[in-house]
């Protein structure tokens, strides 16, 4: 591994700052089955969605292409905390790698019970999936409310000591405000951005393809509109040194060291790995290469160094 | 979990020819592929720099002697439609083998059905228990004109007064015949399970015993196997389809319904299929 890819995200010490992300990789050993994969090239992996009972998902079609990308609507199909606990996390093997959870649910409280669950546990850090539909205020995502994300990472806040990622929805028109109030609940990190919103149809049976009607459209078609947005929450999360994983169709080194430079401490690979499940080795190589050649020490020296232009309009 | 058991490698066009109703085979080189590859295990192939997810596609059959494995694909939409236009020389990311495959069990007579691409496969089935203890029977379906030219067969077939076949299954000593709603010469008039079931009953009750059946093709026409397999209680293996991300069991993408001790469960196609035991899915 490259020693200059070593860095810490909310305090812990990562091989790379590439994070494999939620929803992608399943449970974390799944794409040891391609021949050349190893987890110990990448800084940390977010395990699937887990709730507080155990979910079948969403009836298929699950997955679709779109133009640059893909939608999805998995329906957070997991075996619930106790099974990840009991079952998944022994089997992981921690030496190569840091594992982080990611949690949803459709009350405040489950997001604090599956906390609570989750601190007594080994792993090293929880993602809060704050996109899930807030089945109290009337489905609505909690994620794209400031105030309703404040209380449910304040209910995860209370109930663990280990570092929280709050994973924010770009499907909302402040995403710094929400930022800011994540922060004021106790966040330790933040990730940016989860998936947009979208359809897709088809024109022989006037059907929806996904059978969930609507999904998450992730890959290079989002990655103008996450990089925009990771500049935006740098703003606020700078102040209190508060981390972000940039993410959204990052495929390529420059599209990691972008999300770098706009502020991004460690950057998440998801879809890419559908088209090139070998591609961590690749921007590992070319981040590192990137440091070399502008005599950068760390990755450190490059997060958040975006030289904005001057923007006066003309007339 | 099978570590390393899928690889990513760049293969070569060696030949890919056209056939009617949009029908292509294609032969791609790899040693390893070739090598590893059981019935039934498809491959996730890049089909160009303009579509960036891959497209799922059984393994027809391979060549140890020439390192290369064939696949056979319809164009149905613009990733086929892309594939078709690759010429021979160029290279396609592939990966692969994936999958669980058939299982090939110990009795003696497995009748294999086949339905329009549904077909590589079972003739990947057949590949493997040609010239062994196995005496099997092949069905193929297909509405559009079969992607080889069928012809004569020699191996007998009582019961069955239509009597073409595929070359290749003719070459490897492997019963088969043909069945189609389309007037083809040669080809039972039908579907594949109604050829099947005459097939099954020239059977005797002891014959019946060493049958198990794998099928591959439509839902409907796994259906209609599964339903005609359970009332000749024969064990039924079906290899089924679900669009695909990372055909690895990394996103969930792929599931079916499968009933596991009585429980409705959502099972990957990619990693835990494509082939299931008929009666946990229908
Ligand atoms: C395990 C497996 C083995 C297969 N083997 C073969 C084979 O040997 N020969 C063959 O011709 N076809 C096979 N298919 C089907 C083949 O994958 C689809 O026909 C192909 O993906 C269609 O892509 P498209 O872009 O041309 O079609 P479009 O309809 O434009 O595809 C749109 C999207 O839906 C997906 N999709 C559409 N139909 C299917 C389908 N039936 N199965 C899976 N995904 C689909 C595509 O991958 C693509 O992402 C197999 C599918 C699976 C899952
Ligand atoms: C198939 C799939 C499943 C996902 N499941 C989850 C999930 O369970 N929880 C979550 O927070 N994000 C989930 N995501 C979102 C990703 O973690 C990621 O934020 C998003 O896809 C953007 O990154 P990408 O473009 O690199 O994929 C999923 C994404 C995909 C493609
Ligand atoms: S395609 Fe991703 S789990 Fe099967």
């Amino acid at each position: 591994m490259h020693k200059n890819l070593k860095t810490k995200f909310c305090k812990l010490p990562l091989n790379s700052p590439i994070i494999l992300l939620s929803g992608c990789v399943g449970f974390g050993e799944e794409y040891t089955r391609i021949d050349g994969f190893s987890n110990a090239e990448v800084g940390a992996i977010c395990l699937k969605g887990t709730t507080l009972e155990p979910r079948l998902g969403n009836m298929p079609h699950r997955v679709i292409e779109t133009p640059s990308g893909m939608i999805n609507a998995i329906g957070l199909q997991n075996p619930g905390v106790d099974a990840v606990i009991d079952n998944i996390l022994p089997a992981l093997d921690k030496t190569e790698t840091r594992f982080i959870i990611n949690i949803s649910g459709s009350l405040v409280a489950d997001y604090g019970e599956i906390a609570r669950r989750f601190d007594n546990s080994d792993i090293d850090a929880i993602e809060i999936n704050i996109s899930c539909p807030n089945v109290e205020e009337g489905g609505a995502a909690f994620g794209n409310d400031p105030d309703m994300s404040y209380r449910v990472v304040e209910a995860c806040r209370q109930n663990t000591s280990k570092p929280l990622i709050t994973k924010l929805s770009p499907n909302q028109t402040d995403i710094g405000l929400c930022a800011q109030r994540c922060i004021d609940a106790g966040t330790d990190g933040l990730a940016v951005i989860n998936t947009l919103t979208g359809m897709a149809i088809d024109t022989n049976t006037r059907k929806p393809i996904i059978g969930n009607n609507q999904g998450g459209l992730s890959g290079p078609a989002i990655k103008p509109i996450a990089l925009l947005k990771v500049h935006q929450v740098y703003q606020v999360s700078k102040k209190h040194q508060v981390p972000i994983i940039g993410q959204g169709g990052i495929t390529t080194v420059d599209d990691a060291l972008e999300f770098i430079i706009a502020g991004a401490a460690a950057v998440g690979i998801g879809t890419a790995l559908f088209y090139d499940p070998l591609i961590c080795g690749k921007i590992n190589a070319g981040i590192s290469q990137y440091l070399l050649d502008n005599d950068l020490n760390n990755i450190d020296e490059l997060i958040g160094t975006l030289q904005l232009n001057n923007s006066t309009s003309l007339c | 979990m099978n570590k390393g058991s899928i690889q990513v490698i760049d293969c070569q066009i060696l030949a890919h020819d056209q056939f009617a109703g949009r029908q292509h085979i294609l032969t791609l080189e790899s040693a390893q592929i070739a090598k590893a590859t059981k019935p039934g295990q498809f491959v996730h192939v890049s089909v160009s720099n303009m579509l960036l997810m891959r497209r799922p596609i059984s393994v027809m059959s391979v060549d140890i002697q020439n390192n290369s494995f064939d696949l056979l694909y319809k164009v149905v939409g613009q990733g086929t439609q892309q594939l078709s236009e690759r010429k021979i020389g160029e290279v396609l990311s592939v990966l692969g083998p994936i999958g669980n495959g058939f299982t090939i069990t110990d009795k003696k007579s497995p009748l294999l059905i086949g339905g329009g691409v549904g077909m590589p496969p079972i003739i990947a089935a057949a590949q493997q228990i040609k010239n062994s203890v196995y005496n099997p029977f092949v069905i193929l379906g297909s509405e559009v004109p079969f992607p080889f030219t069928s012809k004569l067969s020699k191996i007998p077939t009582p019961h069955i007064k239509e009597n073409f076949t595929m070359p290749l299954l003719e070459d490897w000593g492997i019963a088969c015949r043909l069945a189609s709603l389309q007037n083809y010469m040669g080809v039972f008039k039908g579907y594949v399970s109604d050829l099947a079931r005459v097939y099954l009953d020239g059977l005797s009750a002891d014959e019946l015993l060493q049958v198990e059946v794998y099928a591959c093709g439509p839902k409907p026409m796994l259906a209609a196997v599964a339903q005609l397999a359970k009332s000749y209680q024969l064990p039924c293996q079906v290899s089924l389809e679900e669009y695909m991300a990372c055909a690895v069991g990394g996103c969930a993408g792929c599931v079916v319904a499968v009933q596991v001790d009585n429980r409705p469960t959502m099972q990957r196609v990619c990693v835990d299929g494509p082939v299931f035991d008929a009666t946990t899915v229908f």
